[in-house]
């Protein structure tokens, strides 16, 4: 995707596209979606379209992004004109652009007694909520924001995002039993979500990365993400990197098993076989996508540079 | 592939339009003798050949497998469709359902999932930084 998209954003915004996002501001402030004739013809006349509103929503975050509050502003105004003050997400929106105004933490510590205040009101606006917690989170109270957090994701305890966001936490103060939970929750909600298999594999790995029974959830896991999507780069990646730290282990406790089954609990320690099979695989499909990215096909362009990059390298490693 | 849609969509529009008009002209014409052979046959021929077209000129199948489904998306990325909205922002194809979760990034990652939870003042920071040191990486 050579052009910045306002409609369909990307999955990751480095500065010169948050750049590129933010210069469309001019011309979508010059034409407004809506129409200015009078009632009933204004419903006839109308030229607003789902779309236009993702996007003005899109570039008001570019625009925050960019320090272009005066442009957040206007789209803001545009878009509180058009759904009311009162529109949870509206709200949100207000208070994103606050916290992005606030100078120091001690006007962030006054927005979050406001967030506080729009609660008592209506407790159910799960956007504030989740506000709150990015601006405890902001402010460096990690401890705080988990607990905030927890108490979200137990009214609402079917909020895969938010399931996600205190994983992240969880594994970024090294907590990584609970971070395994908060990731099998997200299972629990999107089985078929691929990224999350991986993600848990990754935490598995990263809590004990030579322990064996570690070592094998995060072989399946990552085998479950490989599954749900045949060209999963990071998936593969995982895969191979888990089943090269296996094989030794494996034909090291080859002679020990029956000793050692008695002390992993529930999952017994895959097939030595298997595993140097599993390791195949995901050399060759690591091998096909290098090459056919590399030779820039059509129909092979939509992996990350970076990650295939990493994947050369680790199959260079040998 | 689309122009030869669209010629046999016509064709068979034209054939179909010839073949009711002539009907009625015959019935108008004699009004108890049977229709002609001639007719008929083009009536039938009229709508394989608009059967075909249709069936031509629509857009490709999706996988229907789960895997395939989501390899296409990862390995083919985000494509334009052809269609533009009014702010002239292209309109694209379907990518990843759960990029939501901003999982791709992996631990700490920078991905822009989960935007309930948007750092705004962490970007803001970054792209001031960067703007600071001359736009370089």
């Amino acid at each position: 995707m050579a052009q910045a998209n306002l409609l369909s954003p990307p999955s990751q915004i480095p500065p010169p596209v948050a750049l590129q996002l933010s210069q469309k501001a001019p011309p979508i402030l010059a034409a407004p979606p809506t129409s200015s004739l009078p009632w009933p013809l204004s419903l006839l006349f109308t030229r607003e379209t789902p779309e236009s509103w993702a996007i003005h929503e899109n570039l008001f975050l570019a625009s925050i992004r960019t320090g272009d509050d005066a442009s957040a502003r206007q789209i803001l105004d545009r878009l509180t004109a058009r759904f009311g003050e009162d529109n949870e997400r509206i709200v949100t929106m207000h208070g994103i652009y606050e916290e992005a105004l606030a100078k120091d933490d001690k006007a962030l510590e006054r927005i979050f007694e406001a967030y506080e205040k729009i609660l008592r009101d209506d407790p159910t606006n799960f956007g504030v909520r989740k506000r709150r917690v990015a601006v405890l989170k902001s402010l460096g109270r990690t401890a705080d924001a988990i607990t905030a957090l927890t108490v979200l994701v137990e009214n609402s305890p079917i909020d895969a995002e938010a399931w996600a966001e205190l994983s992240e936490l969880y594994a970024g103060v090294g907590a990584w039993g609970q971070a395994i939970f908060s990731m099998e929750e997200v299972l629990l909600i999107m089985p078929n979500s691929w990224s999350a298999h991986a993600q848990v594999a990754t935490l598995h790995y990263l809590s004990s990365p030579t322990s064996l029974p570690a070592l094998s959830l995060a072989l399946r896991h990552f085998a479950r993400s490989v599954e749900l999507n045949e060209y999963y780069l990071r998936g593969y990646y995982g895969l191979k990197l888990v089943a090269e730290k296996l094989i030794p282990l494996l034909s090291d406790s080859s002679s020990s098993n029956a000793k050692r089954n008695t002390d992993d609990d529930d999952v017994p320690p895959p097939n030595l076989a298997s595993v140097k099979k599993l390791d195949e695989l995901a050399t060759s499909k690591l091998a096909e996508i290098v090459r056919q990215y590399g030779s820039g096909k059509k129909g092979w362009t939509g992996f990350d540079e970076a990650e295939v990059i990493a994947a050369r390298e680790l199959l260079d490693r040998k | 592939m689309p122009f030869l849609g669209t010629a046999l969509n016509t064709a068979g529009l034209l054939f179909l339009t010839h073949a009711v008009y002539s009907t009625h002209e015959h019935t108008a014409t004699f009004a108890h003798t049977p229709l002609p052979l001639d007719i008929t046959i083009e009536l039938l021929v009229s709508i394989l050949i608009l059967s075909a077209g249709i069936v031509v000129s629509s857009p490709q199948l999706k996988p229907i497998q789960w895997a395939k489904w989501a390899g296409k998306i990862q390995r083919g990325g985000r494509h334009s469709e052809g269609k533009w909205t009014r702010e002239g922002e292209e309109v694209l194809s379907e990518g990843d359902p759960y990029a939501f979760l901003g999982l791709d990034g992996g631990i700490g990652g920078k991905g822009e999932g989960r935007r309930g939870f948007w750092d705004v003042r962490g970007k803001r920071k970054e792209y001031a930084h960067w703007a600071k040191t001359g736009g370089k990486q």
